[in-house]
């Protein structure tokens, strides 16, 4: 009898192990690719990558941008945070911050020698002797335009800031708006404005002793510039985001807009001509030589503390950056999300999709436009905590609106705003 | 006797301490954490006693958004007191189809606010949006208006967009305010000799106002507490234009990363909001004796 109750213990405790070895590690993937197309295109990459790892078990939890800077820390203290957390560089000091990232250094670096990642990629998470996510996909801002319309108007693609704001006041007839330019207190505004700063020497936000040199005569000129050019938007892109100014540009309301790319609005709504859509790298100010950008190195950060989800983390990241996969995983939003390595650049399956074949020459030219893609606050090699609430309470919009809402000059507001930036930092 | 009110209170006691935690805990975790530095969710703080109060006192920002609140509450009271008076007037009238009005009224209630969101700023869009070229054909505009470009626009539009959700909900708590009006009083003015308007100013008016008192408290709070319409339509812009209380908190907690200073705000809202409720209901009560 008591054997029979040995054999029934040593047999469940048997059943027990192998249920827990065939168990797989479940690891959650919090981004913020909200639209339902690509939260169905990460899934497929999600079944493929269960389906040849049985072992982990991967699931996704799309959020929005808007929450997850608060949702993220609050679901962290309470322990139920993610295992992987898409991030744009300006969040990430926020989770460093109370203690959740680990540098990801060396899965970075085995990462580079098999992918090759662009290095301004990688700059934007490396900081504080540490790389703190895994860089995934690039976004850069260009000029996009039709070429009909600027052929109409005998207009060439401008180069300069003179050229720009002489096309668009050209541009500005029959209740058209010359260039869209937005001037809400919003992440759009502040991407758009760097990109303008960017192009009249007004790369750096802060000293090299973490003080803010925002107040210099580059901003203030590029500030002034911006406002003017602003004149010739409708008037309600004070309250624009991204989606507005593609409406105004896909129904010919706008000239001229800047925007990270328009080709998926374009294609189904626009007309989908690729040979009359036009992208430009931004112009420069008169005197400078050379076009720069804003660019938003997208990437993951790695939060689990279980050494068995971060390896299931790390091999999904892998599994995503191999080029067979890679393209599948951008082209979730085709002519958006650009590749941040070498070999990824090259991949059949990025440039095997149909909208990237149909928009190739575009595709290719905000490839070559992201190459010089800056950040504010991620410009120097070394990052201050203040970015991230200097970028979240978006202090370079609100002070655009200082000019064009509230009527002050340039350099009022400039000054001001350098000190709402010395404000938000405290 | 004595022994009843024992057992009563015992029945009671329970309901009462599950409401009282439920309650008074966010309360007293808010003062507590107002008394701290705690930056972000979840990251530790000093205690630094009242000194989160005398900078959210000092602060002009703090005192512009009360301004802003005040404004957007009177502002939406009066618009939807108006509206919704109209339509309660005229939903109290015996007409073809009244029921059906009477239920689709609230249509504008029950819609979600994302959706009235979307709604309304593709409306009032300059690109594409129908609200400018209908102003322009009728001759009224020459250049589209942007109804969110100036402060004071994007505060006229939020208020007109909250209180076109807002009005019928009013409107159906004054028609049963209404409907409780005996018949026969109307009936007694008629026959004495009182046209509509003196029947509306000696029966409808005052017989409404105990319902119009506790719909301006509640009413009140609920705008007060407006974060949703705003925060989509506008953010609390343009240059801070729209920034109420719950914006300004909201930023501060989340977009500023300074947690203890919003939670001062809250407790300073709350004890606003407090004396507001106060005070009303004893001016309410006041009214009733009378």
């Amino acid at each position: 009898m008591n054997n029979r109750i040995l054999g029934l213990l040593f047999g469940a405790c048997l059943t027990m192990s192998f249920d827990a070895m065939a168990a797989p590690v479940e690891v959650t993937l919090w981004h913020m690719e909200q639209p339902p197309h690509r939260v169905a295109r990460i899934q497929e990459i999600i079944d493929a990558f269960n389906a040849a790892h049985p072992d982990i078990k991967v699931k996704q939890e799309p959020q929005n941008w808007g929450e997850v800077y608060a949702k993220a820390p609050a679901a962290l203290a309470a322990g139920a945070g993610p295992d992987m957390l898409f991030a744009i560089p300006d969040f990430t000091p926020v989770l460093k911050n109370i203690g959740a990232l680990t540098s990801v250094s060396d899965f970075v670096g085995e990462l580079d020698k098999e992918h090759h990642f662009v290095k301004s990629a990688v700059q934007s998470y490396s900081y504080d002797g540490g790389i703190w996510a895994v860089p995934l996909y690039n976004m850069a801002m260009n000029l996009w335009y039709r070429k009909s319309v600027l052929d109409a108007a005998g207009l060439k693609v401008p180069e300069t800031w003179s050229d720009w704001k002489a096309a668009s006041e050209k541009l500005s007839t029959n209740g058209v708006f010359g260039m869209g330019l937005p001037a809400n207190k919003q992440l759009y505004t502040d991407q758009t404005i760097y990109s303008v700063m960017v192009n009249g020497g007004a790369t750096e936000i802060f000293n090299e002793d973490g003080s803010f040199r925002f107040n210099n005569p580059q901003t203030v000129a590029a500030l002034d510039y911006y406002s003017s050019l602003q004149k010739l938007s409708p008037p309600d892109s004070t309250s624009w985001t991204w989606g507005e100014a593609e409406a105004c540009f896909v129904s010919k309301s706008c000239g001229m807009i800047m925007q990270f790319s328009v080709i998926s609005s374009y294609d189904t709504q626009g007309g989908g001509d690729p040979a009359d859509l036009g992208v430009a790298a931004i112009p420069h100010a008169d005197g400078e030589t050379g076009h720069n950008t804003i660019a938003y190195a997208n990437a993951v950060m790695l939060l689990s503390k279980d050494d068995a989800k971060r390896k299931a983390s790390e091999e999904f990241v892998r599994y995503l950056l191999q080029p067979e996969t890679y393209g599948k995983f951008l082209n979730m939003e085709p002519g958006l999300f650009m590749p941040v390595t070498e070999d990824g650049a090259k991949s059949e399956s990025f440039w095997s999709d149909p909208m990237v074949q149909k928009y190739r020459s575009q595709v290719e030219t905000i490839i070559a436009n992201s190459q010089n893609g800056k950040l504010f606050g991620f410009t120097s090699g070394r990052t201050f905590p203040s970015i991230a609430a200097v970028s979240a309470q978006n202090v370079i919009a609100e002070t655009l609106q200082m000019i064009v809402v509230g009527g002050k000059t340039a350099a009022d507001a400039v000054a001001a705003g350098q000190d709402r930036m010395v404000e938000v930092a405290k | 006797m004595q022994k009843s009110r024992s057992l009563a209170i015992v029945f009671v006691a329970p309901a009462l301490i599950v409401l009282t935690g439920i309650l008074g805990w966010p309360l007293v975790s808010a003062v507590l954490l107002s008394m701290q530095d705690v930056r972000t969710i979840g990251s530790a703080g000093q205690w630094i006693g009242l000194h989160n109060y005398q900078a959210v006192l000092s602060n002009q920002s703090f005192w512009m958004a009360v301004a802003m609140s005040i404004i957007w509450v009177v502002a939406n009271a009066a618009a939807q007191t108006a509206l919704a008076l109209i339509t309660a007037l005229t939903l109290n009238q015996n007409f073809p189809g009244v029921r059906i009005v009477r239920t689709w009224v609230i249509l504008t209630w029950i819609v979600p606010t994302v959706v009235v969101v979307i709604i309304w700023r593709w409306l009032f869009s300059t690109s594409g949006g129908m609200i400018n070229p209908l102003l322009a054909q009728a001759g009224m505009i020459d250049r589209p208006i942007g109804f969110f470009s100036t402060p004071w626009t994007a505060m006229a539009t939020l208020i007109f967009i909250n209180s076109w959700r807002w009005f019928p909900f009013i409107a159906l708590m004054m028609l049963a305010g209404l409907t409780r009006i005996p018949s026969d009083l109307y009936e007694a003015a008629r026959i004495d000799g009182a046209n509509g308007w003196r029947s509306f100013t000696r029966i409808t008016w005052p017989l409404l106002a105990p319902t119009l008192g506790v719909l301006t408290v509640v009413g009140t709070l609920l705008s007060f507490n407006v974060f949703d319409i705003i925060w989509l339509m506008t953010a609390g812009g343009p240059a801070g234009g729209t920034r109420t209380l719950p914006i300004i908190i909201y930023e501060t907690a989340f977009k500023g990363y300074k947690l203890s200073e919003a939670a001062t705000m809250s407790v300073l809202a709350t004890i606003l909001l407090m004396a507001f409720a106060l005070l009303a209901s004893r001016t309410l009560m006041r009214e009733d004796d009378r």
